[in-house]
């Protein structure tokens, strides 16, 4: 301290007002209520936290809509608490018990986030081939029929201070069911964007939701339907592939956003039609979900898992995920989207080798230097010890 | 099923992860319970695109670069943590600019007790006598705390030493930083200044205690502030690891249901599955207020617990938007690392109209290519902006106006930077992603979206805090850890608070063993 002092209102008022802090307290916590507080799921804040992102949500199959015999739509109700609302764009995450599995599998929302309001989701699934879970869906799943969700997720949506105007959407087979739900949300005011839409299907039979994309797009400026056949001629119809040329034909003029939802043809096939466009890497936005499967003559492996404390020793092969040999094995993880994005799934590799594709890994910085995986898009390359919980 | 353990800690955040740590070294068979599949609580990180953005560390001080003084680094060290994590020093305290016509004001700030004095001179011309001076009672108050932190067990004898010693501490322990600024006749611009770094305790400089707000002026200004080159994440990944090493056991995706309570003894808890886990210590990371309204049967709960909480106010909710730009911080101009944008520089104002969503344009951002500028792909830059509201505003919003709530504020943040720092970004925005209240709610169950626990009110200041913690006894076999208890919230008192209520576990367990 300097030479002289320092006091703020003199050394004996300084001392009382230090003295003071004691019954200041006192009489502060004294004089309180002992009474529990508000509880904290009661605060406003916590209770539309928990609305919109509920720890699952126990659905009851209302409706089933036939779409030919291409797929089917399946319309839920919620058996108790009011279904999350969701942004136009993202998933649903369903769990399933099949045989000895507990598997979770991710299925974009059709309907519009007005609807779960009401208290309404529709999903739409098709029949594809390998496809384990789909497939049980299709055969199995009834009207009145009890299944576990959990909370929409999902980064395929619209935002005003980062996205063009409009989207150009671009869709193939039943990846139109996020566009058709961004088309609702439109058409009811929700989003403030426009649409085109670029759906691409082998014929026109395959077109899911025509007649309620043409009268959409009848009906409000903002969105525009474009449909394009790859492998019939048909009149009014574009003839091809969505790519670099048929975007340009329809996109607006300045700028706009690409959205593409779709299997992995289209991936593949865009990825070298978009650079033609010359677009920044903001405007291109893809949602993937991945079959969690390699091509390649599968090597057998053995896989330690470690749960709360508790050891299990299970297959695994080679050319299928981490994520994959759990949930043949019936081990529940909190698994989401599948590609390796959401993170939920996350764990300790706590001995052996993995690999990632290219591209998919997404993991943290410092997951990767102490080694943590999303089992997801991990393919063993090894026995492993992994470490869920 | 009932498990035995010598400790279990419930909540993996800063408080969770110091305590389970520093137990599993003392060789204590310990259980660490999260709700979450992640450890960090708010102290996380998310990846967007080719983004991973800091979930909430503005900048950590107590691991002090510049005079080597750093708390937080020998506990680190002593838990095994240390060698896993990459420290980037900062050499930048804060710019701060007001929106205010009639009260604008541009200061950057440096990091170094002289450099501040130097530059603060450069906008105060005549300021360093006071500023001196003031500097020399944060020493001296820093001498105090660092006597009080030393305390293992308190004994009577030590208040004698503290009235002997300690008289500048016991001078102002009691007083606002206003009323210690005015008496040292600091300058308006100088108290504006001084006082930049209030939006980071949410508190107003009227009533925010002195020693609070000096120790932090300290530790950031004198020690220097730090960041972790794997985000916050990394000292939570690597806290987790050194506990786990040690031995230590985590469940995560696992939640407590029940804090048992014997004869007035803490004594175990009841976890999602209906395990039973006994243990000699319950460290409880989740807030007193979680505990008491989620945890704790209410007979369980001693009358002082349900006055404190009812007597004490929840502090300012949370509200953040991470930007992934596809321009460099270079090309953008973004030359700062920490900007603080408010209204003008009456803080008092400021946390008023900070209640309301129109009114509240407090904002404190950081660019974090400013501090490692690899901490994005090349041509790209990530800024971080954060807000606090005091109040409640957030309960009245609805589910189906979340949304378009959370993204017209953040509309509001991203123009109020634009305007301040006349730098352009909206048109660069390549990922966006809005935390508002209920995002703090969801991830950290926190009560209303709280992000700085109880507030740091007159009543309710931190020397109030400590003297109480050391002179009142809690309940047996429980302890607190984290943001609501006696160091305030902050990255820096968490640690801090976790390491304390795992010694004091331990000490109990050593005289119980006698």
């Amino acid at each position: 301290m300097s030479k002289k002092k320092f006091s703020v209102n003199g050394n004996f008022k300084d001392s009382i007002n230090t003295v003071k802090l004691l019954t200041e307290r006192k009489k502060f916590i004294g004089s309180a209520p002992a009474v529990l507080p508000t509880r904290t799921d009661d605060f406003g804040v916590n209770k539309v936290a928990k609305s919109l992102h509920p720890k699952e949500q126990k659905l009851v199959i209302s409706r089933i809509e036939e779409h030919a015999d291409i797929a089917k739509s399946y319309y839920f109700k919620s058996e108790s608490a009011p279904l999350a609302y969701f942004k136009a764009g993202q998933y649903l995450t369903f769990r399933l018990e099949i045989g000895n599995s507990v598997v979770t599998r991710s299925y974009s929302i059709a309907s519009s986030p007005a609807s779960a309001l009401n208290g309404e989701y529709q999903i739409t699934v098709k029949r594809i081939s390998d496809g384990f879970v789909s497939d049980y869906i299709l055969d199995n799943w009834n009207v009145g029929d009890s299944v576990t969700a959990y909370a929409p997720e999902g980064n395929m949506t619209y935002n005003p201070l980062r996205d063009a105007g409009t989207i150009v959407a671009i869709a193939g087979g039943s990846g139109i069911t996020p566009f058709l739900s961004l088309a609702r949300a439109i058409d009811q005011g929700d989003e403030a964007c426009s649409l085109t839409l670029l759906y691409g299907c082998r014929n026109s039979d395959e077109i899911l939701f025509k007649s309620e994309l043409d009268s959409l797009a009848e009906k409000n400026g903002k969105i525009n339907v474009v449909y394009v056949l790859s492998h019939s001629d048909e009149e009014g119809y574009e003839k091809g592939f969505v790519g670099a040329d048929v975007i340009r034909k329809y996109a607006p003029e300045g700028k706009y956003s690409i959205f593409v939802c779709g299997p992995g043809g289209l991936y593949k096939f865009l990825e070298t039609e978009l650079p033609k466009l010359g677009l920044e890497k903001k405007y291109i936005r893809f949602e993937v979900f991945s079959s969690g499967k390699k091509a390649e003559d599968p090597k057998k492996f053995s896989i330690k898992v470690i749960n709360r404390g508790e050891e299990t020793e299970i297959k695994a092969n080679s050319n299928e995920t981490v994520l994959c040999a759990f949930e043949r094995a019936g081990i529940e993880v909190p698994a989401r989207c599948h590609t390796g994005e959401c993170g939920f799934c996350r764990s300790k590799l706590v001995s052996g080798k993995v690999y990632i594709p290219e591209g998919e890994d997404k993991r943290r910085i410092a997951d990767m230097q102490f080694n943590f995986i999303h089992p997801c898009c991990c393919f063993p390359e090894s026995d492993l010890v992994v470490r869920i919980n | 099923m009932i498990k035995n353990y010598d400790a279990i800690v419930i909540g993996a955040g800063n408080g969770g992860l110091v305590a389970s740590a520093r137990l599993a070294k003392e060789g204590k068979k310990t259980l660490l319970i999260e709700r979450h599949n992640l450890p960090g609580g708010f102290a996380t990180s998310f990846v967007r695109g080719r983004f991973e953005f800091e979930a909430s560390l503005h900048e950590l001080c107590g691991v002090g670069p510049i005079t080597g003084k750093s708390p937080l680094q020998k506990i680190f060290e002593e838990v095994g943590a240390a060698d896993k994590i990459e420290w980037v020093s900062l050499d930048e305290a804060f710019r701060l600019i007001t929106l205010n016509e009639n009260d604008k004001c541009d200061y950057s700030m440096p990091l170094g007790k002289e450099a501040f004095i130097n530059k603060l001179e450069e906008y105060d011309p005549g300021s360093s006598a006071v500023v001196r001076k003031i500097f020399d009672l944060i020493e001296s108050i820093e001498k105090t705390l660092d006597f009080v932190d030393n305390i293992d067990d308190f004994k009577p004898s030590m208040i004698k030493e503290i009235f002997s010693e300690h008289t500048e501490f016991l001078k102002v322990a009691n007083y606002s930083v206003d009323e210690v600024l005015k008496a040292f006749g600091a300058s308006k611009t100088t108290r504006d200044i001084l006082n930049g770094y209030w939006c980071y305790l949410g508190q107003p400089t009227d009533e925010l205690n002195v020693i609070h707000y000096f120790t932090m002026l300290h530790a950031y200004i004198i020690d220097g502030a730090v960041i972790p080159r794997g985000r916050s994440h990394q000292i939570s990944t690597a806290l987790l690891e050194a506990f786990t090493e040690n031995g230590g056991e985590a469940w995560f995706n696992t939640s407590v249901t029940k804090i048992i309570v014997k004869d007035g003894v803490a004594t175990g808890v009841v976890l999602d599955n209906g395990t039973q886990i006994n243990a000699k210590a319950v460290i409880c990371n989740a807030s007193p207020y979680n505990a008491f309204t989620k945890l704790m049967d209410e007979k369980d709960i001693p009358e002082k617990f349900k006055k404190e909480v009812n007597a004490r106010t929840l502090s300012s909710k949370g509200f953040a938007v991470f930007l992934g730009l596809n321009r460099s911080a270079d090309e953008l101009g973004l030359n700062n690392h920490t900007y603080f944008i408010y209204p003008n520089n009456d803080n008092r104002q400021c946390y008023e109209l900070s209640k309301k969503l129109e009114t509240n344009d407090v904002q404190a951002t950081v660019c974090l290519n400013r501090a490692f500028d690899d901490c994005s792909p090349e041509g790209t830059s990530i800024l971080y902006m954060t807000s606090i509201f005091a109040g409640d505003e957030w309960s009245k919003v609805s589910v189906a106006d979340y949304h378009k709530t959370k993204t017209a504020f953040a509309e509001k943040m991203i123009d109020n930077f634009e305007k301040a720092t006349g730098i352009a970004i909206r048109d660069y925005i390549e990922e966006i992603e809005i935390a508002a209240p209920m995002t703090y709610a969801r991830y950290t169950d926190a009560p209303a979206g709280t992000i700085y626990g109880y507030e740091s009110s007159k009543e309710d200041g931190i020397v109030k805090r400590i003297v109480f913690d050391l002179i009142e006894k809690g309940m047996p076999g429980l302890y607190f850890a984290g943001g609501y208890t006696v160091r305030h919230m902050g990255y820096s008192p968490s640690y801090t608070t976790g390491n304390l209520a795992a010694k004091a576990a331990i000490l109990a367990m050593e005289k119980e063993a006698k």
